[in-house]
């Protein structure tokens, strides 16, 4: 065990080169002062200069982020919640039920999500920009918080409640002194694979998003259809480091667990 | 005896489904500043009668006072009877300190207050200075300490254990075992303790509850229950037993391998059906001339104190027999045993029927 | 027990987002389906579903997707293998997770430079004589940059389930005398099924539906239920026909999930409640 021989080693070596070559091939462009993705003409930073002064592109950044933040905060509430009820239903079966339900979203093709929430909007008269994005971001990161908190509150023993209540506990209590304490990883995880998803996402904001806003994938893939410019290569620069250190964060807080990467993704 | 009755059970029973019975109309009576043992196999119900009385489950029939107070209906979190976890239940995220302190917090005691409670309860249980302890860091019988801390400081009037002692090896268990019994008398609290352990039960308890199928089989002291066993469950299940059937002659006299002895019982139908229970240790390996059984040894483990031998008669019953002396394996030996040692089951007996017989043929209650 | 109006309404807003985001959606596309552009009821879009155009779109879907999940397995499963081997696994797992977590469209941007006819592939190709090609817009463009983007979430799970396998298996096969080749075979396979269907199920379903690679990549070549879908909701505005598409792919998703969750022992990791 734990020793490798030469040809599976050359093998991992290939796939981390094809995994990272687009991502450094980005990252090397976003330097060159020629203004394509071939011939690399001098070294320059004035491409991530050009980030900066492209006022309509940190707004973007902007909304961006504030999307992220907010749905992974309020969906973060509400699946905590939502799976803490599901550990106490008692009956299987209904619980079962609602688990399925709850991973259905997780499952289902983004273009599916995307159609059906724009339907929703338009019925019920949700203008679509802002809050619709908003809305639907906060949607699809509720199942994935409830998937990274569950296994928690499985590992929690069943007991520890009881003694909270054997010692005078109310509910209230059992739920802030005891449970949300003990599941703190899985919400950290769970917050976080929300923030990226949300951040991730270009599909289903690209459904419900309305003329006026906009958000950094739906800009990417207008900007890319129209015309590569190497303001972008710079823009991925950024968020590759930002990405990198969140990514870093979340190994962290996660890093007692001993896999921190058994949830499902899209 | 109502007087002191602390804890009262009448005719509950506990239903999960339509059809699963985990406890079937149990009634008992639990004095104050006793500590008593529900003893019994898995699924026998003992749990059950523990989380009724803490008040995480409520019964689906019957009664169950505190203080002569119906408390069915009672909250657990209202009830003055805290619990020692089989797992312990210790807060991995909160410190030993804070653990003990849970309870005292939420009813919102003053720090000062709260500090030298649960220094106290500390000192109890021998882990003085152990406050700012991970729980992580302390090894089972520390965390077992604590678990106990954590119950007694919140003052309860009952502290139920619910085998504690099982995730324990075998040489902490015994020292646990002497301490959570002085523990008891220097609290002078109600404990009520379940195990599986028949020995933990004989060793700790003023009084052992047995129980099987969701039903008290006998309650009485560990000696009661040890020289007078009710049944053949009971002789079974505390210690070593040898089961035979017998016939009840007459008073005094029983028959069993065909041949007739003397007895201590009384009070059965002539020629009665009976099971016939003799302990290991009371048979006395001798010559086939002194014995009053003939058997011919099987096999033979040496068990330190005493070599365990596996026997047979001519009827092919077993007889166990815990000996300090050496046999040969093959050979034929005898097996003396005096007339007390031969404990008399009438079949399908109950608790009440057996009391009333004892009283009925006179005083020998007073003679164990 | 006690106290149960509290306990649930803690649930409401849980419960809100199951009725609004979960059942009305499939709801209303099941719905939708049963309305032509003019919004009279009509059996139309599903009539014009079985049509050979369509029929070919599907059959098309599926072959992508088929070979993009096929890629994808075969070189994930020997990745996750020797990831498992590896001194420090579960920093490497994480070094293969880190591409899945920047944006989509920032990778799928690259490979357009990377295959494009100026891109350092073709400037390679060039070199080695073979002469220049058009990369980009082509099948083999598309399914590779498929693979590239799903092949995370296929090593994930089966590197779950190859870690999760107890060593004492492997050393008893090899005691009872298996060569390298049957342990693998007859135990380690069969012991990490679960992962592999998980992993099929996460990458098939989304390749079914891509619709963004289709367009940066395939240019339009290559139509998938994806592309239809967005085709009809966003360019044709046919949200009855769009519907239809949306139902089938659904019914599609339902299948596969069946086929593929059979019994899960929880080896596969996605967080299923014992």
């Amino acid at each position: 065990m734990g020793k490798l021989s030469k040809l599976p080693k050359l093998y991992l070596a290939f796939v981390f080169i094809i995994l990272y070559t687009p991502i450094f091939y980005l990252l090397y462009y976003s330097f060159n002062s020629g203004g394509t993705m071939s011939g690399f003409e001098s070294f320059t930073f004035e491409h991530y200069a050009a980030v900066f002064e492209d006022t309509r592109l940190i707004m973007i950044l902007i909304n961006t982020i504030v999307v992220a933040l907010l749905s992974a905060l309020v969906s973060t509430a509400i699946g905590v919640l939502g799976a803490v009820t599901i550990t106490f239903i008692r009956k299987k079966a209904l619980r079962n039920a609602i688990l399925s339900m709850n991973n259905i979203l997780i499952v289902s093709p983004d273009v599916i999500i995307g159609a059906s929430f724009l339907i929703l909007f338009t019925l019920v008269g949700v203008k679509l920009g802002f809050a619709s994005v908003l809305i639907s971001h906060i949607a699809f990161s509720i199942p994935i918080v409830v998937i990274m908190v569950l296994p928690k509150l499985q590992e929690m023993s069943p007991s520890l409640i009881d003694a909270a209540i054997d010692l005078g506990a109310s509910r209230r209590d059992v739920l802030t002194r005891v449970i949300i304490p003990f599941i703190k990883p899985g919400i950290f995880a769970g917050f976080f694979l929300a923030l990226t998803y949300s951040l991730d996402d270009f599909a289903v904001t690209f459904f419900v998003t309305g003329n006026g806003f906009s958000t950094l994938s739906v800009e990417i893939y207008s900007m890319a259809r129209a015309g590569v410019t190497l303001t972008i290569n710079a823009l991925s620069g950024l968020i590759f480091i930002v990405t990198l250190l969140l990514v870093f964060g979340y190994y962290a807080i996660n890093r007692k667990s001993k896999n921190p990467f058994s949830g499902v993704r899209k | 005896m109502s007087v002191e009755s602390i804890i009262r059970f009448d005719n509950v029973t506990k239903k999960y489904d339509e059809d699963t019975i985990v406890l079937n109309n149990v009634s008992f009576e639990l004095e104050r500043g006793k500590f008593y043992t529900l003893l019994g196999p898995s699924g026998c119900g003992k749990t059950t009668i523990l989380r009724l009385i803490a008040g995480f489950i409520e019964p689906t029939e019957g009664t169950i006072l505190f203080n002569g107070k119906k408390i069915n209906d009672v909250p657990a979190n209202e009830r003055k009877v805290n619990t020692v976890f089989q797992d312990y239940a210790l807060f991995p995220h909160l410190n030993v300190f804070e653990n003990i302190a849970f309870g005292l917090r939420i009813k919102k005691i003053k720090t000062d207050e709260m500090k030298k409670r649960v220094k106290e309860a500390l000192a109890f249980v021998n882990l003085e200075g152990y406050e700012n302890r991970e729980i992580s860091e302390m090894s089972g019988g520390q965390r077992q300490r604590v678990a106990i801390a954590r119950a007694i400081v919140n003052d309860p009037e009952v502290i139920l254990l619910d085998e504690p002692l099982s995730a324990l090896d075998l040489k902490l268990r015994s020292e646990m075992q002497y301490e959570l019994r002085d523990l008891q008398k220097r609290l002078g609290k109600t404990f009520i303790f379940v195990t599986h352990d028949q020995e933990e039960a004989l060793a700790m308890s003023d009084e052992i509850f047995v129980l099987n199928n969701g039903e008290i089989q006998q309650s009485g002291t560990p000696l009661d229950i040890y020289d007078e066993p009710l049944n053949r469950f009971v002789a079974d299940f505390i210690g070593e037993s040898n089961i035979v059937p017998g016939i009840m002659i007459e008073d005094f006299v029983v028959e069993f391998t065909g041949k007739k002895f003397e007895c201590v019982d009384a009070g059965l139908n002539p020629n009665e059906n009976v099971d016939i229970v003799i302990r290991p240790e009371d048979l006395v390996l001798t010559t086939v001339e002194k014995g009053k059984l003939t058997v011919t040894v099987d096999t033979q483990l040496f068990r330190g104190v005493h070599y365990e031998l596996s026997t047979y008669d001519k009827d092919g019953n077993e007889w166990l027999v815990h000996s300090t002396k050496k046999a040969e394996v093959g050979s034929s030996v005898g097996l003396d045993f005096v007339p007390e040692n031969i404990h008399v089951m009438r079949l399908n007996e109950t608790e009440e029927e057996f009391d009333a017989r004892l009283e009925s043929y006179g005083g020998s209650d007073n003679e164990r | 027990m006690n106290a149960k109006p509290t306990r649930f309404l803690s649930f409401v807003p849980y419960a809100a987002w199951i009725v609004l985001f979960v059942i009305a959606p499939i709801a209303l596309i099941t719905y939708y389906s049963f309305f032509d552009l003019a919004g009279n009821f009509t059996l139309e879009n599903y009539r014009n579903f079985f049509t050979s155009i369509y029929f070919k779109l599907i059959v098309n879907s599926f072959w992508y997707a088929f070979l993009i999940t096929f890629f994808s397995l075969l070189f994930a499963y020997p990745t996750a293998y020797f990831l498992t081997k590896t001194k420090h696994k579960q920093l490497w797992l994480l070094l293969i997770i880190i591409p899945s977590w920047i944006n989509l469209l920032l990778k799928t941007y690259a490979f357009i430079g990377l295959f494009g006819l100026y891109g350092p592939i073709n400037a390679f190709l060039e070199m080695a004589g073979i002469g220049q090609h058009q990369l980009l817009f082509t099948d083999f463009s598309f399914v590779f940059v498929a693979v590239y983007i799903f092949i995370p979430f296929m090593i994930l799970p089966i590197f779950n389930s190859l870690d999760k396998l107890n060593p004492a298996l492997i050393d008893a096969a090899q005691d009872l005398g298996a060569n390298a080749w049957t342990t693998f075979s007859r135990v380690t396979l069969p012991l990490t099924m679960n992962g592999v269907k998980s992993g099929i199920q996460v990458v098939f379903i989304p390749a079914l539906s891509l619709f963004m690679i289709t367009r940066l990549i395939a240019g339009n070549k290559v139509i998938t239920l994806g592309t239809a879908i967005e085709q009809q909701f966003l360019v044709a505005q046919n949200w009855g026909m769009g519907s239809t598409i949306a139902v089938f792919l659904i019914l599609f998703m339902f299948i596969i999930m069946l086929f593929t969750s059979g019994s899960e022992k929880g080896a596969a990791g996605s967080g299923k409640i014992k």
